[in-house]
């Protein structure tokens, strides 16, 4: 638990508390052009080193994370680039869901974490022809086993995706019909057009 | 805090848990570390990284990303020595300090018989004199392990040649760049004194079959968990070093091929084609070389070369983690 209250303990002696918001149940824009609906609250959390996506929370950030990606641009990284010193993964708007998920798994496993594909399978996000895919990562930091789910699409030459992720015990299974209904909620719109 | 350190990882899902190679590495650090081989604790740890060390309770890392990077045994030994050299230089260290650990320095040494010793002595005293700094030391004693072992010094400079082009590729040229070098004495420098020091211990063994033969079985795996890494230039260094070097194999091939797919710079796609299509060739291919074939083949509009590799992919890997979308995609292909 110390280790992975360590990087939080940084963050709060820099200055730069993260700044916790509720986001409460209904309709939510997300950037430019993406919608969910929320049956229930979430906790977005707010910090240096956190973005593009937006980061939500049940149970709190060293448990449970839902990533929102809305608008991931061509040759834009997937993850924040301030720390130097690190290779970036970047989305190019030509890539298939393999590359997307191999991207992730990059993401992922920049701590030495290790990542595991369980499924990838197509289905629909957005409105539009997605895919979903299911992994279980070993977190580095505490060898602690998570389950992971994520649905994407690409939209226009913009990436949208969500990705969840919480310990495989308990916490992964009561979260993750709750993350499938917002995925199912997901609505891009697109020039006057579907997707 | 170490022992409870090894508790973790004696646990940890990291570990690998395969008694034969543990047996075969511990082994290895034993013929180096002689005397102190039942200090010695040797851990298997899955992590694509070149990497091994070595705490001051004996226990020592060696990471999977180190053992798919050595060629043979001597280069093996080269990293484990380099890390007992840390272990045993503490002894030393602290052998100026009191007279017990003066006795283990002692040990040290006379591993190496007095003839030998007056060589080592010579050597060491230059280095110690030339520099105080950890890594030159290690490095001088890890080499004397080696020649002690039985092993091919001469590796120990190839080793580094070779971690050194990966960070070249890595860095765009400038290897200093790396934080590596912060803590490490210059590259050229380390090089040549490696060679120069090998060159008065001739002789010895690199057992390249041995290694290979032993890994055999645990190569599709690093291989993937390279690629994983998302570290192309890295892994391309890495990885046409190996197929130049080794006798042709499947893996490497299409190891190298699902990194040109991934990065997808200009001619990429026509390089991984090739190296697909090379291990296919070979015969013994893991499934996934017909998945990426499928994949340009796909994105290039061949659409029957695309449905019949697809086709194969899922032939020989029917339970693939992707064959859902796969299958997809042959559907949409048509007949």
């Amino acid at each position: 638990m110390k280790n992975i209250l360590a990087p939080l303990l940084v963050i709060l002696l820099a200055g730069c508390a993260p700044a916790m918001v509720k986001v409460d149940s209904g309709s939510k824009t997300m950037g430019e052009r993406m919608t969910l609906t929320l049956e229930g609250a979430w906790n977005q959390i707010n910090a240096r080193g956190l973005g593009p996506a937006q980061t939500w929370t049940m149970e709190g950030l060293p448990v449970d994370q839902l990533l929102i990606y809305t608008g991931i641009k061509n040759d834009q990284a997937i993850h924040d680039e301030s720390k130097s010193g690190t290779k970036s993964f970047k989305f190019r708007s030509g890539m298939q869901p393999d590359e997307i998920v191999a991207l992730y798994e990059g993401m992922l496993t920049r701590d030495r974490s290790s990542f595991t594909l369980v499924k990838l399978a197509p289905a629909p996000f957005g409105g539009g022809k997605g895919f979903r895919f299911e992994f279980t990562l070993t977190r580095r930091v505490d060898n602690v086993q998570l389950s992971g789910m994520g649905y994407g699409v690409v939209s226009e030459g913009e990436l949208f995706a969500l990705v969840y992720m919480a310990p495989r015990l308990t916490f992964f299974s009561r979260h993750q019909a709750r993350v499938e209904e917002i995925a199912r909620s997901a609505l891009i719109k697109t020039g006057g057009k579907g997707i | 805090m170490m022992d409870r350190e090894e508790t973790r990882l004696r646990r940890s899902p990291f570990r690998m848990r395969d008694a034969a190679l543990q047996d075969y590495v511990q082994g290895i650090a034993c013929r180096l570390g002689a005397d102190h081989c039942p200090d010695i604790r040797v851990y298997l740890v899955r992590t694509p990284l070149f990497n091994a060390n070595m705490a001051p309770n004996g226990m020592m890392q060696v990471w999977t990303g180190l053992m798919l990077r050595v060629d043979n045994e001597a280069q093996l030994a080269a990293v484990l020595g380099h890390e007992i050299g840390h272990y045993l230089e503490r002894h030393s260290v602290e052998g100026l300090r009191d007279a017990k650990s003066r006795a283990a320095f002692g040990s040290f040494m006379g591993m190496f018989g007095v003839v030998g010793a007056v060589g080592v002595l010579a050597t060491l005293a230059g280095a110690f004199a030339y520099s105080r700094d950890h890594e030159r030391r290690a490095d001088n004693i890890g080499l004397l392990l080696m020649h002690k072992a039985g092993y091919d010094p001469a590796e120990a400079s190839k080793v580094w040649e070779n971690l050194l082009m990966e960070l070249k590729a890595k860095l765009g040229g400038d290897p200093t760049r790396s934080p590596m070098f912060a803590t490490h004495p210059p590259a050229a420098e380390r090089k040549e004194m490696l060679m120069k020091f090998a060159e008065r211990l001739p002789g010895g063994a690199k057992n390249d079959d041995a290694w290979q033969g032993r890994i055999k079985q645990y190569c599709r795996e690093w291989l993937r968990e390279e690629v994983s890494r998302g570290q192309h230039e890295e892994s391309l260094a890495l990885l046409t070093r190996k197929i130049a070097e080794l006798a042709p194999q499947p893996d490497f091939l299409s190891a190298r091929a699902e990194v040109y797919r991934l990065r997808a710079q200009e001619k990429d796609l026509d390089a991984a084609i090739a190296d697909y299509q090379a291990a296919a060739v070979l015969g013994g291919e893991p499934p996934e070389t017909h998945r990426g074939l499928g994949m340009i083949y796909r994105l290039r509009k061949q659409l029957p070369e695309a449905r019949a590799s697809f086709q194969r992919y899922l032939d020989l890997a029917p339970a693939a983690p992707d064959a859902a979308i796969i299958k997809n995609y042959v559907e949409e292909l048509g007949t």
